[in-house]
């Protein structure tokens, strides 16, 4: 029983982790910009494809890891840049838009892979055993990873100078209009961010499972999810609710089996949203 | 305005008026000419088979997989051979392609598609048991000569239990669920007389119908072995996260983790956190992803040590016939790379079978050979005693099912071996079994 809880901790852990990173970012650049990304969960593919040819043709995993972020984020720039600054205005509007080119890029990555799933490269190699539970790296890397990257953005949002920009023109981008931030330059940069931590989670998720195409829809469903249970726009509210989805999914595998735990995730995040419908952390409008 | 509704009418009428034709003026009659006798002239032979043109054949598979794919690339391969040197009774093949997508409701338009507005003689492939039945209906509508995919007994038992609707169904690619188990059960056995402790399984499957079939006939082999199932995991498409599977098997103390899997399509996730988790238990099971040439790589080597049954009676490093060796020298000289799916030696037979009836029935003086019920009088000639030898020896049981055997078809229990998959058991084995060095009892 207990090397049952040590799995169901840790693995919950990962899980947790990295579809904090993924959820964080989706309600990053709706919180700022008020953008309902759809595409989201194509960046988080995106970047494990492109890391993985990257990897496949010789690059060192670790530098093919970070380029492909950077592409990404370049990406997601081009995306606010091309399409999305123009439409803005128009909520639905941008949910086809966003919703089109997910299904465009997806319909690419099968022509071009395949829908067989894709690992991306082990990132380091071996096994640490908790009890009798073998953990391996990976997932200790991914939980790792995740964790820093999510304590550099709240540290970044909340400490520093260009945080606090983005923070106040999620607040009021009017008013900050007036006091001379250059709005239209923090979306930008908000969408970048956002694409990339949709990105670095896609690499972790696809270094311990695999990526597929039709991946790319399954972390949207997730991440829009866990932010509404978070809370539309509440960074915070969306971390704490990737964890308590994270372990619900985990726990689920471990009793009732695999084919049930988006099932019961989703189940779950509809019971609460009955009994508080903006959310754990939202505020009624 | 009343001058002007007047104005408008007599434009009207005017225009109207002129339009018509002038009455047609009676046109003499031309002096009657005698006519010439004609010359008796050497009437043409008629053209053979109804003025046929071509041979269409179609393929339809999932075209975003493996499956697909090679059952495209082989269905050329044969065409392209068949043509160099003259066709089907001097008909050339031409290819048609169908994209099932995995989804009936596509698959079902695309195999109409193929049957009414390309005019397939034939058409192969249909991965996946569910697909195969949606298309199945399709098939009977159409009249369409059909050498199937999947492997579902619950095909071959539709065309026992209604032949006339049914009978234009022959599976090709490879035997069905309840051989499946037969091997399954045979290679328990194989890894007792090796030494391998098999008390305890664990399971982990397609949450599908192919599965379902496999295990109904499993089940009762394991209980006469004495081997008890200790975990039974079917899992849906895309499936991904073993790690908790795996930790569970070895909790449970299962000597072999048996995996059957097709739809699912990630056996080299499980591959690999098998390998890097060093489970205490055998991989071994069907697992189709490990027919891929390439799987050793896909895994980073973790691929290593599992054992599997080479689905659909072949395999490129142990070619069960000399057509066999031919073939995957040829595929891989074609697209760089040797069959990435079984279904390719399946839809590679199926032309040549599908040529070799039509000019059979021609030989027997059958007017119109291609006609889709005198194919399949012949198709049925090809029973246990008068197999085909093409890549596998193909023969069929009256329910169209393959027929099982060490000399037909059947599937070899294969194991990865430093980067190469061999065929370990039985007859043309070409390696032994080799354990893993963190598996111990």
């Amino acid at each position: 029983m207990i090397d049952i809880a040590v799995r169901i901790i840790i693995y919950g852990a990962v899980v947790s982790g990295i579809w904090a990173l993924v959820a964080s970012g989706f309600t990053l650049i709706f919180g700022v910009a008020r953008i309902l990304n759809f595409a989201h969960g194509t960046f988080f593919v995106l970047a494990a494809y492109i890391g993985i040819v990257l990897a496949g043709s010789g690059v060192n995993p670790y530098l093919a890891t970070l380029i492909s972020i950077a592409i990404v984020g370049v990406f997601g720039l081009a995306v606010y840049t091309g399409l999305l600054s123009k439409i803005k205005e128009h909520e639905v509007m941008v949910i086809i838009v966003t919703l089109a080119l997910a299904l465009l890029i997806e319909q690419i990555l099968l022509l071009l892979f395949g829908e067989h799933g894709l690992s991306y490269p082990t990132l380091i190699w071996g096994v640490v055993r908790i009890g009798k539970t073998p953990i391996t790296y990976k997932r200790i890397l991914a939980f790792i990873v995740a964790i820093a990257v999510i304590a550099i953005l709240e540290y970044f949002i909340n400490r520093t100078r260009l945080g606090k920009t983005i923070m106040a023109a999620s607040q009021n981008f009017e008013g900050a209009m007036l006091v001379g931030i250059n709005v239209d330059r923090i979306f930008k940069i908000t969408m970048a961010i956002s694409a990339m931590l949709a990105g670095l989670g896609g690499i972790l998720y696809s270094q311990i499972f695999a990526a597929t195409p039709e991946v790319a829809m399954k972390s949207l469903i997730f991440a829009f999810a866990i932010v509404i249970l978070g809370g539309l726009g509440s960074v915070r509210g969306s971390i704490i609710a990737s964890f308590i989805i994270g372990y619900v999914i985990t726990i689920a595998i471990n009793f009732l089996g695999a084919q049930w735990a988006e099932f019961v995730a989703l189940l779950f995040i509809i019971g609460i949203l009955v009994v508080r419908p903006t959310g754990l952390f939202g505020v009624e409008e | 305005m009343m001058r002007k509704v007047l104005l408008l009418v007599l434009v009207v009428a005017l225009v109207f008026g002129c339009a018509q034709q002038p009455p047609a003026k009676p046109t003499p009659s031309p002096t009657p000419k005698a006519t010439p006798t004609p010359t008796p002239v050497k009437t043409a032979t008629p053209p053979p088979f109804g003025g046929k043109k071509e041979v269409v054949i179609g393929v339809i598979g999932p075209m975003s997989r493996a499956e697909g794919t090679a059952e495209r690339n082989a269905a050329m391969l044969a065409a392209e051979e068949i043509n160099a040197k003259g066709g089907i009774l001097g008909l050339k093949i031409r290819i048609v392609v169908g994209d099932t997508k995995l989804n009936p409701d596509t698959a079902t338009a695309e195999f109409r598609r193929l049957a009414t507005e390309e005019k397939a003689d034939m058409i192969l492939g249909g991965f996946s048991s569910g697909i195969m039945n949606a298309m199945m209906e399709t098939m009977a509508e159409t009249k369409t000569v059909f050498l199937a995919d999947a492997s579902s007994p619950g095909h071959p038992k539709k065309v026992a239990e209604n032949y006339d609707k049914y009978k234009y169904w022959f599976r090709v690619s490879q035997n069905n669920g309840t051989t499946f188990a037969w091997e399954l059960a045979e290679m328990i056995d194989f890894l007792r007389e090796n030494g391998v402790k098999v008390d305890k399984v664990y399971i982990i499957r397609d949450e599908h119908i192919w599965t379902d079939a496999v295990m109904a006939n499993l089940k009762p082999l394991l209980e006469e072995r004495n081997v008890s199932i200790v975990g039974n995991k079917p899992l849906p498409r895309g499936f991904s996260d073993y790690e908790p599977l795996l930790l569970d098997a070895q909790e449970k103390g299962a000597d072999v983790i048996i995996p059957i899997l097709a739809i699912v399509n990630t056996g080299d996730v499980l591959a690999k956190q098998w390998a890097e988790l060093q489970i205490p238990a055998l991989l071994a099971g069907h697992d189709l992803a490990a027919m891929d040439p390439n799987f050793y790589e896909k895994t980073g080597g973790a691929a290593n040590y599992e054992i599997f049954l080479a689905d659909g009676g072949a395999l490129y490093t142990s070619p069960p016939t000399d057509i066999c060796a031919k073939f995957v020298e040829n595929y891989k000289a074609k697209y760089g790379h040797y069959p990435e799916s079984h279904e390719a030696y399946g839809a590679y037979d199926a032309v040549y079978i599908y040529k070799q009836v039509v000019e059979e029935a021609y030989k027997a003086g059958e007017k119109n050979p291609f006609d889709p019920d005198v194919v399949v009088k012949y198709l049925e000639k090809h029973g246990p005693d008068n197999p085909i030898k093409l890549t596998r020896v193909v023969a069929w049981h009256k329910n169209h099912a393959l027929v099982w055997g060490d000399d037909y078809m059947r599937n070899w229990l294969s194991q990865w071996q430093d980067g190469k998959p061999y065929i370990i058991h039985p007859k043309i084995a070409k390696a032994k079994l080799k354990l893993p060095p963190w598996f111990q009892q």
